[in-house]
């Protein structure tokens, strides 16, 4: 897959977080990139996208980001769901990547972080 | 992260006024310190040996560090040492307002000694934002001993003043906090944290603080009160909430929660608050932890 026909699906209910994460999306040469503010419209705007990878805060109003990843897993088992969260304890490390999680970013995230997971998700 | 209590020091002993504080917070970044100010921090030199040497600076047309040798105040190695410290940031700031005429350089020598001495801090520690020194003086400062959270509420505090450092930027002067039971918010981003500490959080400023601190997060001037003024405002927030669980279920094995953040406008908040404002170029920022 390349990375100028990859989807990506950006679940975070910070406009400001969505926006720094598209810039860096965009920088990398990501063209079809969608967004959800919180749990409810990650899982819709999965289903109707079907994004390569997905980007999910945890805290998040009306369904949160683990719960929202669970439901995505339920939709398509292979989905490629990476948490990116400031809440990076142990507890939720492990209750993510339980859950299925294909990867965990601990906020804030860098550009290299982005870019090093894109290119993984690549291959 | 001494530097910025030192700053509220020099307020509190009213040796600054707060304008000539954030004048030279404003500067200290541009400011380097000249040797004087090096000198009598390592008390190699006194302030009116400094004096002298300035004064003779006057006469001859030669490095200030050469006539301090000269004159048998410093030997070259002092020289060198002291200039290799030049990026000290409360030497910075020390020079900053030296410049400006707010305080002598014998006035910030005596109010630096006083502030080491009070606190029994080095050097070393003033350069070194972590530690138990930092969460010493911060219990002192805050008053949180009577606390039966003050392990939290520490933890809290000194997290935070090293986001801020970190996200936000070094140019701001702690102000000291007030518990109340209620307080007014013109604006304001809250995340409740819930678990073995439960406590709401909030950022609360004025719309022009408001609007400056979440400029400095996002790295782009927002000048409208908009979702991204809140956002950023919240995202800080939910940063340094989210670090500090990490930091809490690392150090005292608790895990907490975090709920997702709310934004008010014109407000009341009422509980056990603790109050903590901060004092930027842009205006003073107010944190709260509601217990």
């Amino acid at each position: 897959m390349s990375v100028e026909t990859m989807k990506v699906l950006i679940c975070d209910d910070s406009i400001l977080a969505r926006k720094k994460t598209k810039t860096a999306l965009t920088q990398l040469g990501v063209t079809q990139i969608f967004e959800a503010a919180d749990g409810e419209q990650a899982i819709a705007a999965y289903k109707e996208h079907q994004p390569d990878i997905t980007l999910m805060d945890i805290v998040m109003p009306k369904i949160d980001g683990v719960s929202a990843l669970k439901a995505i897993l339920a939709e398509n088992p292979k989905a490629k769901v990476v948490m990116a969260s400031s809440v990076g304890t142990q507890e939720n490390l492990k209750e993510a990547i339980k859950a299925g999680a294909f990867d965990f970013l601990q906020k804030p995230i860098s550009e290299d972080q982005i870019k090093v997971l894109i290119n993984k998700a690549a291959k | 992260m001494f530097t910025q209590f030192f700053g509220n020091y020099l307020l509190n002993k009213q040796l600054v006024d707060t304008k000539q504080l954030a004048d030279a917070l404003a500067v200290q970044k541009q400011t380097r310190p000249r040797l004087g100010v090096l000198a009598i921090n390592a008390g190699y030199m006194t302030a009116e040996q400094v004096d002298m040497v300035h004064a003779e600076q006057q006469r001859v047309d030669k490095r200030i560090g050469d006539i301090a040798c000269d004159m048998g105040f410093l030997t070259h190695e002092q020289v060198e040492e002291l200039l290799s410290s030049q990026g000290a940031a409360h030497l910075q700031l020390g020079q900053a307002l030296v410049n400006s005429g707010a305080m002598t350089n014998t006035e910030f020598a005596e109010a630096l000694n006083s502030y080491k001495n009070e606190n029994s801090l080095t050097d070393v520690d003033f350069s070194d934002g972590s530690g138990a020194k930092i969460d010493e003086l911060i219990k002192k400062f805050y008053n949180f001993a009577d606390d039966s959270r003050s392990a939290y509420l520490t933890e809290y505090i000194a997290l935070l003043f090293k986001n801020i450092i970190r996200f936000i930027g070094d140019d701001f002067t702690p102000l000291a906090s007030t518990k109340v039971t209620e307080a007014a918010s013109e604006l304001a981003a809250v995340q409740k944290i819930t678990g073995d500490f439960t406590c709401s959080t909030v950022i609360s400023a004025p719309e022009k603080a408001y609007l400056g601190f979440a400029s400095r997060y996002a790295g782009e001037e927002l000048t409208e009160l908009d979702e991204m003024a809140h956002a950023s405002c919240g995202e800080f927030l939910n940063l340094h909430n989210g670090l500090f669980t990490v930091n809490v279920s690392n150090e005292m094995n608790t895990e907490l929660k975090l709920q997702p953040q709310d934004y008010l406008e014109n407000s009341g908040i009422s509980g056990e608050i603790y109050v903590i404002p901060l004092v930027f170029p842009f205006g003073t920022v107010s944190f709260m932890a509601v217990l």
